[in-house]
């Protein structure tokens, strides 16, 4: 079981400070969504935790041990998909996985019977297992979306970070991609980080919230703390009449898609 | 008709402006400026395109002297002669004169430049001999040697193709600066220019002393020129290809390997494939440049009939040249626009029985 300590942790490029300061403690297991304006500096603290980027200051201990580079261990789904569109929706789920078999095996597919069920379950899911032999190339934005978090659960990691994996998804997709990340991360006791910028979706899918603003930490929370007050210190002056529906904000307020920044 | 206009255009620039009056009167002077400003700058170009021209015009003419065309050591009547060997002419019921294939068709048949008898009456027969077959497949290799004299050029062109094709995959990955850091990718990259720097037919001279003068230099030859040119193409391809995958690898915990295979190869297999078609049908062509300094094949045919001087026997080979070089490219470019196609792939059986009914569709277009 993972647990995560963030410590400091400052990321600059060049004069551009993108993550001021940033400290928390994540026990294992909890669904965390980091919130925040485009530009807050929400991307690059998953980036930096997925050791994609190594940070100008300040620590990330993974299961106590510093993060220096990209290791198995931590997942990553991505705005873009980011799944090779020539490769069928199977080939991609197994490519998720290429850490344990050598360089000969994995390209000619060559890997036990064991880590291929692994691939297909990891399709199943999602809900793709009938789709698996279809080119990536050809499916809708969510079903992409959906191989990409396949592929990032057969690395069997113990923390998923998912940067945006709803910001280019109409409403619908971005409901169902999100309640398939949060039944993979439930089924298999995964550590979750995911960035979003539509709160209603936030409120509905995290235990716990992080905002994020000009790359400083400014609250850091469960449900019942996220309050309109809460969320007007996130996103600064707008006007956030009518962002979440008070009382059943976590059944069907979700809906509704939220204009922002 | 342009003076009509421009009167016009000027009688109703001065009504307008008396129409406005004097309140507005800044208006015309601006637009006058901006007018001076516009035709001082087409003035300016103007003069830029006559100074260019007229150096082009002078450096073209230091290049004529150059190439002696200043002063060219013209024969006409040879060269008219020459063409009547080129086109022979026959009277048909002596009197109607008429291009004479026939003896196109007879030096063609008689030199085995697209067809050899003797190795495809091993296939063709009737009723066909299992034998004969298996001797047509397993004995005497005849898928090309079937054709003949152009066989031999497409074999040369396929065998420098599938040779050259691992090394161009390996120097072309290679030489990608995001998989080996720069300066080191300048050695695979300042090895393919070298390579790139001489030509097919240098390397055939070169091989001669090692392989003998015979399709085979010439095909090893190839072989090396398809390393610098295809392994080029194939630097320029992984330029293009996106962050987003190899990232998206890279946090998988791969190896490197894995993350250069993964990542950034299997982005742009198709691409890989056409490329190869394409430089597939180049090196076609270049089968039938260094057949001409000895190497065999259709070249090979034409460079001893132009000594011999029978002009006629030189146009029926480039006739069969012209014919091996555009099925070569017919099938070439059909595989291409299939590989980038979008579209479910046909199978081979619907790509053989639809042809007739696809090619009545095109027609009717």
């Amino acid at each position: 079981m993972s647990y995560i300590e963030v410590d400091g942790l400052t990321k600059r490029f060049g004069d551009t400070v993108a993550l001021d300061d940033v400290s928390f403690e994540v026990p294992a297991g909890e669904f965390v969504i980091v919130l925040g304006v485009s530009g807050s500096g929400k991307s690059t603290l998953l980036r930096t935790l997925s050791g994609l980027l190594s940070p100008t200051d300040g620590e990330i201990l993974i299961d106590g041990e510093p993060m220096t580079g990209p290791r198995p261990e931590v997942a990553m789904i991505f705005q873009q998909h980011n799944i090779i569109g020539d490769m069928t929706a199977y080939s991609n789920s197994l490519s998720g996985g290429v850490h344990r078999s050598g360089f000969l095996s994995s390209v000619l597919q060559l890997q036990d019977p064991e880590e291929k069920h692994r691939a297909l379950d990891a399709l199943d899911t999602v809900g793709l297992l009938d789709e698996a032999e279809q080119k990536a190339r050809s499916m809708s934005g969510g079903q992409q979306q959906r191989v990409g978090i396949a592929r990032a659960l057969v690395q069997q990691p113990e923390i998923l970070l998912a940067d945006e994996p709803v910001a280019s998804l109409d409403p619908g997709s971005a409901q169902s991609v999100m309640g398939y990340l949060r039944t993979a991360s439930e089924d298999r006791d995964l550590t979750t980080f995911c960035s979003l910028h539509q709160v209603n979706i936030a409120r509905k899918f995290g235990h716990r919230f992080i905002g994020l603003r000009e790359g400083k930490k400014v609250f850091d929370g469960y449900r019942d703390e996220l309050t309109i007050d809460a969320i007007d210190e996130i996103y600064g002056d707008i006007d956030t009449e009518g962002m979440f529906v008070r009382g059943d904000d976590d059944n069907d307020a979700g809906t509704d898609e939220i204009a922002t920044p | 008709m342009t003076t009509d206009t421009t009167d016009a255009d000027g009688t109703s620039g001065q009504s307008a402006v008396g129409a406005d009056g004097d309140a507005d009167a800044d208006v015309p002077g601006r637009i006058a400026e901006q007018f001076e400003n516009i035709k001082r700058t087409r003035r300016r170009r103007a003069l830029g395109w006559v100074g260019l021209a007229v150096f082009l015009a002078f450096t073209t003419l230091q290049a004529f002297a150059a190439t002696e065309l200043l002063d060219p050591d013209a024969r006409l009547e040879t060269f008219t002669d020459s063409l009547t060997g080129f086109f022979p002419i026959t009277n048909y019921f002596g009197v109607v004169p008429f291009l004479d294939v026939g003896r196109y068709v007879r030096f063609i048949r008689q030199q085995n430049l697209l067809y050899d008898p003797e190795i495809g009456g091993l296939l063709f027969q009737f009723p066909p001999n299992p034998t004969d077959v298996y001797v047509f497949f397993f004995q005497e290799l005849g898928i090309f040697q079937i054709f003949g004299e152009a066989g031999i050029t497409l074999a040369m062109g396929f065998v420098g193709t599938v040779l050259g094709f691992p090394f161009a995959i390996i120097f072309g990955t290679l030489g990608s600066e995001r998989v080996t850091p720069f300066p080191f990718n300048f050695i695979f990259r300042g090895t393919m220019s070298f390579i790139r720097a001489i030509p097919a037919i240098i390397w055939t001279l070169i091989f001669i002393p090692f392989l003998g003068l015979g399709p085979s230099s010439a095909a090893i030859a190839i072989a090396f020129d398809t390393i610098g040119n295809l392994g080029r193409l194939f630097v320029d391809e992984l330029e293009e290809i996106e962050d987003g995958p190899i990232e998206a690898m890279r946090t998988t915990g791969a190896s490197k390997p894995q993350i250069v295979f993964f990542g950034m190869l299997s982005q742009v297999r198709t691409a890989f494939i056409a490329w190869t078609l394409y430089i597939f049908e180049i090196n076609v062509r270049i089968g039938v440049t260094v057949g001409v300094i000895g190497a065999g094949g259709l070249g090979y045919v034409l460079t001893s009939q132009q000594n011999l001087l029978r002009f006629t026997n030189m146009m029926a080979t480039l006739l069969a040249i012209f014919l091996l070089i555009i099925s070569v490219e017919l099938f070439s470019q059909r595989l291409r626009s299939r590989l980038r196609s979008d579209d479910v792939e046909m199978s081979i059986w619907e790509l053989i029985t639809g042809f007739p009914r696809r090619m009545a569709e095109s027609m009717m277009r």
